[in-house]
């Protein structure tokens, strides 16, 4: 190693740090940015066999604005707010308690947040699996307990994807809101409670501003993932409901429909991006409505 | 019945909702794993035979292992190309233009960039397997090293560098000498993290590996599709025992600087 860098160091300085410092660029042009065009390039140029260009054409984007298509968008979409939505409704609580009250087992309660996170997801959604089954435990349970004759069909529903998505990015949400918090200055909580402020106004005027870039990082963590996210669909949804991510992979893996999804896959993109936008605008406006209570 | 009261009540309500929410399958899935009898079946007395089956499973073991090597060989991968452009900024490189190519890998869901990634190996006849998994892994560890590693690298106190090359060091003893050690608790911290990423990524690998090689999450996939096995509750056991460990690795800077 220290040869290396010596014999390149020989060189001219600065071209060959250069040299040395391009790897990680290159890399990430070649094997992130080139993919992410190709698609967009074969979803509007015409192909020739051998791969060259032979016209412009947005011809592979009109049947996707059908009603199925943008049914699939929408329901991505609505997939992604509401886990993120959930998350954060339990996340903020969970965040406070961990920074705030939970004193000598601070570092418990969070390696036991992490422990879950740092395991593969697969095996979380199969140990919900093992519970809410046709034969599982929770009607196992009922039955014995004789409150059920007949098992509940509590997999394949929109309840079950929903459960296991916000399941799988709870720590996504809860991080960086805990880490916000925990160097959060608590003297402005005692200013806030010494003036006669209530608990509800100290939150409301001091603690959810000053947490609201936290809040705004891990909603975009939760909801750019769960977006793309396929397989606790297929797994828990039982493919009743059709996501983004299953229709560009079914698309892209099918014959004769590369370019389908490749076009299907920038239009969703975009929607990503409109959504993403609008969320961003939407927590603008919560913090300025938040700051003009305060005067 | 004061805001007060609710908020606490609330709080602590909600922390213990949490926390049997995130466990109790897994305490279920655990205890399960023990059983002399498959599933349905009610607890009927303790075993470790499901774990004997296990160890003798030699699929399982061919996938953790491919696991295991894609994951050391990127995390290896992208540790030593960040120290390279970090060199390289050290150097006096101007990288600060070039750095938000980084941040993309945070804006593109992840199944869209393995989708992509599946069409452009496709398209230039690259055949899919090992190679190509360790590739999109590193594309993943990029995004977290780069950032993370320049970061820290910017909050390092400057004047130790500058004693150094006012007392004669090379840029390059500047660097081996004081600026990697200096980045060392980072870059351990920062290579856990993505190997942990990427021993249990489970999209990449679904659209990269092609036919040719299974890595744990395939072979995770697999078993989950032919339903509830006792063999599975024994084998998320262990898993769920390693990550345990490897969390209390990165978490703890007394173990981590006795065994790294």
């Amino acid at each position: 190693m220290y040869a290396l860098f010596q014999r390149i160091q020989q060189r001219s300085k600065k071209e060959s740090a250069f040299v040395i410092g391009s790897p990680a660029l290159i890399w990430q042009v070649i094997f992130f940015y080139l993919p992410l065009l190709l698609m967009m390039v074969s979803s509007i140029f015409i192909l020739s066999e051998e791969g060259g260009i032979q016209g412009v054409t947005l011809k592979n984007f009109i049947p996707l604005f059908s009603s199925t298509h943008l049914t699939v968008i929408f329901s991505s979409i609505f997939l992604a707010f509401s886990t993120s939505l959930l998350c954060l409704v339990i996340a903020y609580p969970l965040a406070h308690f961990i920074a705030f009250k939970a004193g000598k087992y601070k570092t418990l309660m969070l390696f036991f947040l992490i422990v879950p996170f740092w395991t593969n997801f697969l095996l979380h959604v199969y140990a919900w699996f093992f519970v809410l089954e046709r034969e599982g435990f929770l009607n196992t349970l009922l039955k014995k307990m004789g409150l059920i004759q007949e098992p509940i069909h509590f997999l394949n529903s929109i309840f079950a994807i929903i459960l296991m998505m916000v399941y799988c990015y709870l720590p996504f949400m809860v991080l960086p809101i805990f880490s916000t918090l925990e160097r959060f200055d608590r003297r402005f909580l005692e200013v806030s409670d010494d003036l006669g402020d209530s608990w509800l106004e100290t939150f409301k005027k001091v603690m959810l501003p000053m947490t609201l870039p936290a809040v705004r990082a891990g909603f975009f963590l939760v909801f750019i993932p769960s977006f793309g996210e396929f397989i606790i669909p297929e797994l828990m949804g039982g493919d009743k409901t059709y996501f983004v991510g299953n229709v560009v992979s079914q698309y892209v893996l099918g014959n004769e429909t590369g370019e389908l999804g490749a076009a299907f896959m920038v239009l969703s993109c975009l929607a990503l991006v409109v959504a993403v936008m609008f969320i961003y605008f939407a927590f603008r406006k919560v913090s300025r409505m938040l700051l003009r209570g305060l005067q | 019945m004061n805001w007060k009261f609710l908020g606490k009540f609330g709080g602590l309500s909600a922390v213990v909702f949490s926390y049997l929410f995130l466990y109790l399958p897994i305490l279920i899935l655990i205890v399960f794993s023990f059983n002399t009898k498959s599933f349905p079946s009610p607890w009927d007395g303790f075993t470790l035979k499901w774990y004997q089956e296990l160890f003798g499973s030699s699929t399982l073991w061919n996938s953790f292992i491919n696991s295991l090597s894609v994951a050391i060989i990127s995390t290896s991968l992208s540790l030593l190309l960040g120290i390279l452009l970090i060199f390289f900024r050290a150097q006096g490189g101007k990288i600060q233009k070039a750095l938000p190519l980084f941040y993309g890998n945070l804006i593109i869901p992840e199944t869209m960039l393995a989708i992509s990634l599946l069409s452009y190996f496709t398209l230039f006849k690259v055949e899919l397997g090992i190679t190509t998994l360790i590739v999109a892994h590193t594309v993943l560890g990029l995004g977290f090293v780069i950032p993370i590693l320049y970061t820290r690298f910017l909050q390092l106190d400057k004047r130790l560098t500058e004693a150094s090359e006012a007392l004669g060091a090379s840029s390059l003893q500047t660097f081996i000498k004081i600026t990697l050690p200096l980045l060392r608790p980072t870059l351990l911290a920062t290579g856990l993290l993505i190997f942990i990423l990427s021993f249990d990524d489970f999209i990449l690998s679904y659209f990269c590996a092609g036919t040719s090689i299974q890595t744990l999450s395939l072979y995770l996939l697999s078993t989950l599709r032919a339903g509830v096995s006792p063999i599975v509750n024994a084998l998320s056991t262990i898993l769920l025992l390693l990550s345990s460990l490897l969390v209390m690795l990165f978490f703890s800077p007394k173990i981590r600087s006795r065994i790294l």
